[in-house]
C-alpha cells in the first residue's frame, strides 16, 4: 500500500519536468504547510487542507479537514470515495491532482499547477488589454449596425410601406357625385397614415390650413420622385373656384426672362421633374412651420409686374415694383356715362387719380357746407342733437353708414340720412306731417294735384243754403261768382306748386338734376338717377374697418369740397404715409398681397392671419375692441 | 587637420516638428476660414423666399457642398493607411480634414436654415455635429495626452509595466505561503484580480473603488497596525509588497486612462461617421422621394 506522487512542472519553454516520489503511507496530508505530504504552494489552499487515505488496493477516500472543500471531476465536495482504477481528477485551488492506479496496487497521484499564480501572470494579449478593444463593441460593428439601422428605419421601412400602400382616391372631391360621398372622401384623405415611418421625412409641420393632412404625405406627394403637382392641390381646391390670374399665355409672356442663374435653376428644375413656373407650390410653400401659411412674397408679383410694360407692350397696368417706391397712382372706376335710354347700366372708366377725375353722380351736395363747424347746418345739428344724436356740427358718420363687415359704406339714403333736416313735408293733418314721396316724381305730382283738388276754397256763409235765388240778389251773385271762380282756378295752383317743387329753390331741385317737361322728348318732369358707387378700386382692396384708427378727414378732403362731383378719394401718397413696401421701415410694411389677390375674386385678398404684426395693427385691434383672433378671422374673410 | 562640422543637409526649419494643425503655415485653417466667411456672407446677402431652408436653390448648393465634403473627409480613413509625404502628404490631408471638417459646422447648419425638428434631416445634422464634436475632442486629447502619457510611463514599456506587476505577484505569492487561510485569502484576491478589469467608466475615470490590492492592504494593516514591527513578520513584508503593487497599479491605470482618452473619441467619431452617411442617404433619398 503506497502512493506514487508525480510532481509535474513546466520549464519556461513548455517542457514538462516530472519528479516522482513514493510514499509508503496509508494516509497523506494535502496542504499549503511546508510539512504536508503533498505540498501545494497555493494561497487558495489552507495549510492543512485534506487527507487522502487508501482503503484497499484500488480505493481511496479524500476528506477535507477544514470547511473548505475540493472538487472531484468538477463537483465541489468535502469527502469523496474514489476508485483509482476508474480514476478521478481532484482540484485544490489552482492545482490538479489526477488519481490513477499503478501496478502493484500503487495509487498514482499526479500533481500539477494548472492555474497561473496570479491573474496578471496569465498570458495577456498586450495590444488588446492596453486598449479599449475589450471594453467596447468594435468600431466596425458599431458603424455597420448604426448605419444599417438608420437605413432600415428611415429609408427601407417607409419605402416598402409606400410601395405596398392601398391606392389613394385622387378624384377631385368636387367631381365626386353627391355631397355625402365628397365629405367621406375628404375625411378619408385626412384619416389614418397610409405610409409607415414617413413622418420622419417631413421637414417641418404643415400650415394650419393643411394641418389635417399632417402625416398624410402621400396625399400631396402622389408619385415618388415627382414634385408636388397642381393636380394634387386640385383634389380639394376646385379649379373652378381658384380664379385665374390672367390667361396663361399672357402670364408666360409677362414673366421676366430668367438671368443666367435663373436659367441654370430652371434647367435643374426641369431635369429633376419640378413643375414649370406658375405652379401652386411656387407661391404656396408648405412645411414652413405650424400656424398660418407663409404670406406670399412681394417678389412673386414683382417678377412680372415691376417691369411689365417692357414685355407686355399692350398692358394697361402700370409697373409696380414696391408699394412704397414703385406703385402707379390708383385708378378709380369713375362714372363716365349715366344710364340713358337703351343703355340701362351706367358706364365706369378707370381713371388715374392724378388726372383729378370728377364723378357726376347726379346729386348736388356741398360737403363743405354740411361739415362746417358754424353756420346754419351746424345750428340745425345742434337743434336736432337730442332727437338725432348729432354733435356740435354734422360729422361724416351722421350721413354715411358702414356696411355690416365695415369694409365700405352704404349709399346715402335720403329718408334715413337727409330727411331729418331736409324734410319733404307739405301739410300737417292732426299733427301728422304728410311728406312728398322721395324717389317717385310721378307720385309727388299726383300728391300735389290731389292736395289742391281735395281742399276747395271755403264756401262763403253768405251763399247760404240751397235757397231759391231771387232777383236783386246781386251781392250773393257776386259772392257766388267769386267762389265759383276760386273753385274753378284751384287746379291751376297745383301746377304752379309742382313747377315750384321741381324748379330752382324747390325741394327737388336743390339736390337733384331736374329736366323740365318737353326737354329731350320727355313729357313730364325728369330727375336724373343718382349713382353712388360703393367700390372704386376694382383691382385693389381697401378695408375701411382696418383703418378705424384714422379720421375720415385724414384721407378724404370732404370739408373743403363744395361739389358732389369732387372725387374725394385719397391718392397713393396718402396711403404711403403709413404703408411702405414689403421690406420698408414704414409703420405697416405691405406686400402686394395686402391689397391685391393673385386669384382675384370678389372678396378681400388672402392674407395669412397674424402676418401684419406691428404697432399700427395692434392699435387697430385694441381700438376696435376685437380680440386678436377675431381680427385675424376678419382678415381672412374671403376664403 | 582641424575637423569641420559637416554642413547640414537639412533645410532651415526642417528639424523642428510641425504638427498637422500648423501644417504649411495654417494653410487649411485659412482656406476653411475664407470658405466659411464666403458662405456666411452669401447666406446673409442672398434673399431666399419665404426664408432660408434646405429646399431653396441656395440650400441645395450648400447641401451638395456639404455632402461632397463629408464623403471626402470620410476618405481620410482610407487615405491614412498609406502614409506619404509631399504636397499631398498624409499630414496635409489630416490638416485639411480638421479644418474643412470644422467648416462643416457652418455649411451644414446654414444648409438647414435653422429649421430643425424631429426628423431624419435633423438626425443627419445632429450626427454631423456629433462627428465634428468628437473630432474636436480627439484633437484636444492628441494635443494634451501624449505628454502626460510619456511622463507617466517613465520610460517603461507596457510590457514592462505588466512584468513588474507579475514580479510583485510572484513575490506576494511566496511571501503569503506561511499565512493562515483568512490572511492568505486577502492576498489571493489581490493576485486574482485582473489589473485590466473594470468597465469603460473605470477606465476613463481612473477610479477603482473595488481594488482588491488596496482592500487587502487595508485589511492587513488592521492586523499589523497594533503590533510592533519585529522585522521578520511576513505580514510586514507583504504590506510592503502590496504597497509596491499599488504604486505599480496606479501607474498602469493612469496609463490605461490616458490611452482610453486617446482612443475613445474614435469609437464615437468612426461609427457616427457611418451613421451620418446612412442618415445622409436617407435624407437625400427622402427629400427627392417626397419631392
Amino acid at each position: 500500500m503506497s502512493f506514487l506522487i508525480r510532481q509535474i512542472s513546466h520549464t519556461a519553454d513548455g517542457r514538462e519536468i516530472v519528479r516522482t516520489a513514493t510514499l509508503a503511507k496509508p494516509q497523506l496530508s494535502v496542504g499549503r504547510a511546508a510539512g504536508s505530504d503533498i505540498h501545494l504552494p497555493d494561497l487558495s489552499v489552507t495549510p492543512d487542507h485534506a487527507r487522502i487515505e487508501q482503503i484497499d488496493g484500488r480505493r481511496v477516500t479524500v476528506r477535507a479537514t477544514g470547511t473548505l472543500g475540493f472538487s472531484v471531476d468538477g463537483r465541489t465536495v468535502t469527502r469523496a470515495d474514489i476508485d483509482a482504477v476508474e480514476g478521478a481528477e481532484l482540484r485544490f485551488g489552482g492545482h490538479r491532482i489526477t488519481v490513477s492506479h499503478g501496478a502493484g496496487d500503487e495509487i498514482i497521484l499526479s500533481v500539477q499547477r494548472v492555474d497561473a499564480l496570479s491573474d496578471a501572470s496569465e498570458d495577456k494579449d498586450e495590444a488588446r488589454v492596453f486598449s479599449l478593444g475589450g471594453l467596447l463593441p468594435g468600431r466596425r460593428a458599431m458603424a455597420w449596425s448604426l448605419a444599417l439601422s438608420i437605413l432600415v428605419g428611415f429609408l427601407l421601412v417607409p419605402i416598402i410601406s409606400y410601395a405596398t400602400r392601398p391606392a389613394a382616391d385622387m378624384r377631385n372631391i368636387y367631381t365626386v357625385k353627391g355631397e355625402r360621398q365628397a365629405q367621406m372622401q375628404k375625411a378619408a384623405l385626412a384619416k389614418g397614415d397610409g405610409v409607415v415611418g414617413d413622418a420622419s421625412w417631413s421637414s417641418g409641420p404643415l400650415s394650419r390650413a393643411h394641418h389635417a393632412l399632417e402625416g398624410q404625405c402621400e396625399s400631396c406627394h402622389v408619385k415618388a420622385f415627382v414634385a408636388v403637382q397642381d393636380s394634387a392641390c386640385q383634389t380639394c381646391h376646385s379649379p373652378a373656384e381658384v380664379h385665374d390670374h390672367a390667361p396663361a399665355a399672357r402670364i408666360a409672356m409677362a414673366r421676366e426672362a430668367p438671368g443666367l442663374g435663373g436659367r441654370i435653376l430652371a434647367g435643374f428644375a426641369s431635369a429633376f421633374g419640378r413643375p414649370p413656373a406658375g405652379a401652386c407650390v411656387d407661391c404656396h410653400s408648405e412645411h414652413e412651420g405650424a400656424g398660418p401659411m407663409q404670406p406670399t412674397a412681394q417678389q412673386f408679383c414683382t417678377d412680372c409686374h415691376a417691369s411689365l410694360d417692357s414685355r407686355l407692350k399692350d398692358t394697361k397696368l402700370g409697373n409696380a415694383g414696391d408699394f412704397g417706391t414703385a406703385h402707379p397712382q390708383f385708378k378709380a372706376a369713375v362714372l363716365t356715362q349715366a344710364p340713358v335710354a337703351g343703355m340701362p347700366h351706367p358706364a365706369f372708366t378707370r381713371i388715374s387719380l392724378d388726372r383729378k377725375p370728377t364723378s357726376d353722380g347726379g346729386l348736388k351736395f356741398p360737403h363743405d357746407v354740411h361739415l362746417k363747424k358754424t353756420g346754419g347746418v351746424a345750428r340745425m345739428a345742434r337743434t336736432l342733437r337730442a332727437e338725432q344724436g348729432y354733435g356740435d356740427a354734422l360729422a361724416c358718420k351722421d350721413c354715411h353708414r358702414p356696411t355690416a363687415d365695415g369694409v365700405r359704406f352704404l349709399p346715402v339714403d335720403m329718408e334715413q340720412d337727409c330727411q331729418s333736416c331736409h324734410s319733404l313735408g307739405f301739410e300737417s293733418i292732426g299733427g301728422t306731417v304728410r311728406t312728398l314721396r322721395h324717389g317717385e316724381p310721378a307720385q309727388v305730382i299726383a300728391d300735389l294735384r290731389a292736395y289742391y283738388r281735395s281742399t276747395g276754397p271755403v264756401r262763403p256763409i253768405a251763399l247760404g243754403g240751397m235757397a231759391r235765388r231771387l232777383p236783386g240778389d246781386y251781392a250773393a251773385g257776386r259772392t257766388a261768382a267769386t267762389y265759383m271762380q276760386a273753385a274753378r282756378t284751384r287746379p291751376a295752383d297745383a301746377e304752379a306748386a309742382i313747377r315750384a317743387v321741381f324748379s330752382k329753390g324747390g325741394a327737388c331741385y336743390d339736390c337733384h338734376v331736374v329736366t323740365p317737361p318737353g326737354v329731350a322728348g320727355k313729357a313730364g318732369w325728369q330727375i336724373a338717377p343718382v349713382e353712388q358707387p360703393m367700390r372704386y378700386f376694382v383691382n385693389g382692396w381697401f378695408d375701411h374697418a382696418a383703418h378705424r384708427t384714422e379720421t375720415c378727414e385724414s384721407c378724404h378732403a370732404a370739408p373743403r369740397s363744395a361739389k358732389a362731383s369732387d372725387l374725394l378719394l385719397p391718392g397713393v401718397n396718402s396711403c404711403r404715409e403709413c404703408h411702405g413696401g414689403e421690406k420698408a421701415k414704414a409703420d405697416v410694411p405691405s406686400a402686394c398681397a395686402l391689397c391685391h389677390s393673385y386669384h382675384a375674386g370678389d372678396g378681400a385678398p388672402w392674407v395669412p392671419a397674424g402676418t401684419i404684426r406691428d404697432k399700427t395693427v395692434n392699435k387697430v385691434i385694441a381700438l376696435s375692441g376685437a380680440s386678436v383672433g377675431e381680427a385675424s378671422v376678419g382678415m381672412r374673410r374671403n376664403r | 587637420m582641424a575637423t569641420r562640422a559637416a554642413p547640414s543637409r537639412r533645410a532651415k526649419g526642417d528639424s523642428r516638428h510641425e504638427g498637422f494643425l500648423q501644417h504649411a503655415g495654417f494653410r487649411w485653417l485659412k482656406i476653411a476660414t475664407v470658405l466659411c466667411l464666403v458662405i456666411i456672407a452669401s447666406y446673409v446677402m442672398i434673399d431666399v423666399t419665404p426664408r432660408h431652408n434646405g429646399g431653396s436653390w441656395y440650400g441645395y448648393t450648400l447641401g451638395t457642398i456639404g455632402v461632397l465634403l463629408i464623403l471626402w473627409l470620410t476618405a481620410l480613413g482610407l487615405r491614412k493607411r498609406t502614409m506619404t509625404t509631399g504636397r499631398w502628404s498624409l499630414k496635409a490631408w489630416t490638416s485639411a480634414h480638421v479644418y474643412l471638417g470644422l467648416s462643416l459646422i457652418v455649411i451644414g447648419t446654414l444648409h438647414t436654415g435653422f429649421q430643425l425638428g424631429w426628423n431624419v434631416h435633423t438626425l443627419a445634422w445632429a450626427l454631423m455635429m456629433l462627428v465634428i464634436v468628437s473630432g474636436l475632442f480627439g484633437i484636444g486629447v492628441y494635443a494634451a495626452v501624449p505628454a502626460a502619457l510619456s511622463d507617466n510611463r517613465d520610460e517603461m514599456t507596457q510590457g514592462q509595466m505588466l512584468d513588474a506587476i507579475r514580479a510583485i505577484d510572484r513575490q506576494l505569492h511566496d511571501a503569503a505561503q506561511p499565512l493562515p487561510h483568512d490572511q492568505a485569502d486577502l492576498v489571493r484576491r489581490s493576485l486574482d484580480q485582473d489589473p485590466f478589469s473594470g468597465g469603460l467608466l473605470r477606465r476613463l475615470s481612473g477610479n477603482y473603488p473595488q481594488c482588491a490590492t488596496a482592500q487587502a492592504q487595508a485589511a492587513l494593516r488592521a492586523w499589523t497596525g497594533s503590533r510592533p514591527d519585529t522585522g521578520n513578520d511576513p505580514l510586514e513584508r507583504i504590506d510592503g509588497l502590496l504597497e509596491r503593487k499599488q504604486a505599480m497599479l496606479s501607474r498602469l491605470r493612469k496609463h490605461l486612462r490616458l490611452k482610453a482618452l486617446l482612443e475613445i473619441w474614435l469609437y464615437v467619431h468612426v461609427p457616427a461617421t457611418f451613421a451620418l452617411i446612412a442618415a445622409l442617404v436617407a435624407h437625400i433619398v427622402s427629400v427627392f422621394f417626397y419631392w
